[in-house]
């Protein structure tokens, strides 16, 4: 193998033996349970399994909001154990746009400014911000959505924008939270389609559900029960 | 993220609640505004005290007969008077007896001071002639029925630069206006210029009766010999009097400018006084900026934890709500100044004293203003900075 295909196949998420555990009292809950997963660049997969499955952690720790009680994880070659909290805030700022299922723009502000700012922290100027925020709300078709605040916007629209705000910053990992759960069916179809575009394009996605139907939407798809990861 | 980003950020943020912005600073607004504004009288007050010291007469003693035991003595005479002038660091000395009376002009009148007193009142006690001529030796002398107006008097009687020598009625008897003096203005006190002077004599003769001098005005050589002077007029007085050393006396020497240097320290204290007071209201705006920055730190906590998801670390969400309390409390610190600075204006105007505009209140204000932004703000900034980014997405 050449040195850089080898650098390609680099995996974006490492988790080798992850276990979260949170201590309530005296009790011990794992929430997830020597979980080992590898996710290759350019793979779309669906990380699935029904409430109490310990999709949330997964999701919390994927998405460096949370630190593994064990095992080591490893995001985009950088091991995330070794990283205090502004370490952590400027990993999830430079490799990884999130996707909420309450799409969690920010109120009252523009659907412009909310995509312009995640490149706020990633210390971006303001004029390429403002050109980098429009590129990425034209490309998913809200070129006339750019001054609407989230309360006017309908939401499927208002998840294209969470969207667009994932793209901004050209992360190495798209991960997405039940991106279909708020919205009608036609509108979770659009969002799922865009998501498959994405990755036709060479976007490395990890989506978590609990809906089978969403799921066969993925590549890959992983099964979770009871915090541990199904053969 | 650098100053501008934040600014801009907390500047939006303020414009989409406007009004809970407005009442926000109202606290601030107020607390600034009393600051200036009593700081602003307390100055005013004092420099108007400075102005009637200067006013009074430079080097100036008071010789007055002691008011101890109740009935006012009248143990002073021109005699007196003459042998204080006789002494090496005196310059002049002014005996003084006065009256009140109605005086006419035409078919103006006023009521008002008689003064009688000699030639050299006009130089001990710093008035300017404006028209015509003070009181002169010869007319001091022969007890003549001349007055010179103060300008008060003059201007309620409706006389002026024209009206030398025009006749006068104090108290129905006939008297010759000679002179007119320049206003010297000084409020507070009595005013210096509602008072007519005639000769010291006529006032004996006329109205008052007997010898005697209500006060005796001395001017000192230099202010250097106001102590000297103070104890030779005792000593001479002590000894014209025939006391001894264990009487009462029955004089009093009264230093006016002592007096009002006290009077000028205790409004000086009186304005420290007041901005003190007025700076409590100031710390309760500052929690008050506190209070709404905390409840807007919980309000917005998911927003909070969107900021941190998407990349925000810690110390952005610190500097962003630190910066939001610190543009509410200088921006309602500069309104207040404002405001503070319109009202010290006009209890000037309706006080009748300069307008001071002190720039050190204004610089003392805008940093006593963004004191209190860090001092409120920082608590409630840390709270937010330090939420949890998983606790705050899922807070409804």
């Amino acid at each position: 193998m050449l040195p850089t295909e080898a650098f390609a196949q680099a995996p974006i998420i490492a988790l080798d033996h992850v276990s979260r555990v949170y201590s309530m009292g005296h009790l011990e809950v794992p929430a997830l349970n020597d979980v080992s997963l590898q996710v290759l660049p350019g793979e779309f997969v669906a990380i699935v399994g029904p409430s109490g499955s310990g999709k949330t952690t997964m999701m919390n720790i994927l998405g460096c909001l949370d630190r593994p009680t064990a095992g080591a994880y490893h995001l985009a070659g950088t091991p995330v154990a070794d990283l205090d909290d502004d370490g952590l805030a400027k990993l999830r700022s430079l490799t990884i746009g999130f996707v909420f299922q309450s799409y969690n723009l920010l109120p009252r502000t523009s659907a412009l400014d909310n995509v312009a700012t995640p490149l706020l922290y990633q210390g971006v100027s303001r004029k390429e911000r403002a050109a980098r925020a429009t590129a990425a709300l034209e490309r998913l078709g809200l070129g006339d959505r750019m001054t609407h605040e989230p309360t006017e916007l309908s939401g499927g629209q208002q998840q294209r924008v969470a969207v667009a705000r994932a793209l901004v910053t050209e992360p190495a990992l798209i991960l997405a939270d039940e991106p279909t759960g708020n919205l009608d069916s036609h509108s979770g179809a659009e969002v799922l389609a865009l998501l498959h575009e994405l990755n036709a394009a060479g976007r490395t996605i990890v989506m978590i559900t609990h809906d089978q139907e969403v799921a066969d939407a993925a590549t890959r798809q992983i099964h979770l029960r009871d915090g541990r990861i199904l053969a | 993220m650098s100053f501008a980003e934040l600014l801009r950020l907390a500047l939006s943020r303020l414009r989409t609640s406007r009004m809970r912005a407005a009442l926000t600073m109202l606290g601030v607004i107020l607390g600034v505004a009393s600051v200036v504004a009593l700081v602003g009288v307390g100055q005013g007050t004092t420099s108007n005290i400075t102005t009637s010291l200067a006013g009074l007469g430079t080097n100036l003693l008071t010789v007055s007969p002691s008011s101890q035991g109740g009935a006012l003595t009248t143990s002073l005479t021109l005699d007196d008077a003459e042998a204080i002038n006789e002494l090496e660091s005196v310059a002049g000395v002014a005996p003084e007896l006065s009256t009140n009376a109605t005086v006419m002009a035409g078919t103006e009148d006023t009521t008002t001071t008689i003064l009688g007193t000699t030639s050299a009142y006009a130089t001990v006690r710093a008035y300017e002639v404006w028209q015509g001529t003070f009181l002169t030796e010869v007319s001091v002398e022969q007890d003549l029925r001349v007055a010179v107006l103060g300008a008060t008097v003059a201007t309620d009687l409706g006389l002026g630069a024209d009206d030398l020598g025009t006749e006068i009625k104090v108290a129905g008897l006939p008297f010759k206006v000679v002179g007119i003096l320049q206003a010297k203005g000084g409020t507070g006190f009595q005013d210096p210029d509602d008072q007519i002077m005639v000769p010291l004599g006529t006032v004996q003769k006329y109205f008052v009766g007997g010898d005697s001098v209500r006060s005796i005005g001395v001017s000192v050589v230099d202010a250097d010999q106001m102590d000297l002077a103070d104890s030779e007029i005792t000593a001479l007085l002590t000894e014209r009097h025939d006391l001894s050393a264990t009487d009462t006396a029955d004089f009093d020497v009264f230093n006016q400018t002592q007096l009002l240097e006290a009077a000028s320290s205790i409004s000086g204290t009186l304005t420290l006084l007041l901005g003190g007071i007025a700076s409590i209201s100031l710390v309760v705006g500052g929690i008050g900026i506190m209070n709404i920055m905390l409840v807007s730190v919980r309000e917005r906590t998911r927003e909070i934890g969107i900021r941190k998801a998407i990349g925000a670390r810690g110390r952005d969400i610190l500097l962003q709500f630190l910066v939001e309390a610190l543009t509410l409390s200088l921006l309602g610190g500069l309104i207040g100044i404002v405001v503070g600075l319109a009202a010290s204006g006009v209890i000037a105007q309706l006080a009748g004293w300069a307008f001071a505009f002190n720039p050190g209140t204004i610089v003392a204000a805008v940093l006593f203003s963004l004191v209190v932004g860090v001092v409120f703000g920082v608590w409630p900034a840390r709270q937010a900075a330090r939420l949890d980014p998983i606790t705050a997405l899922r807070y409804e």
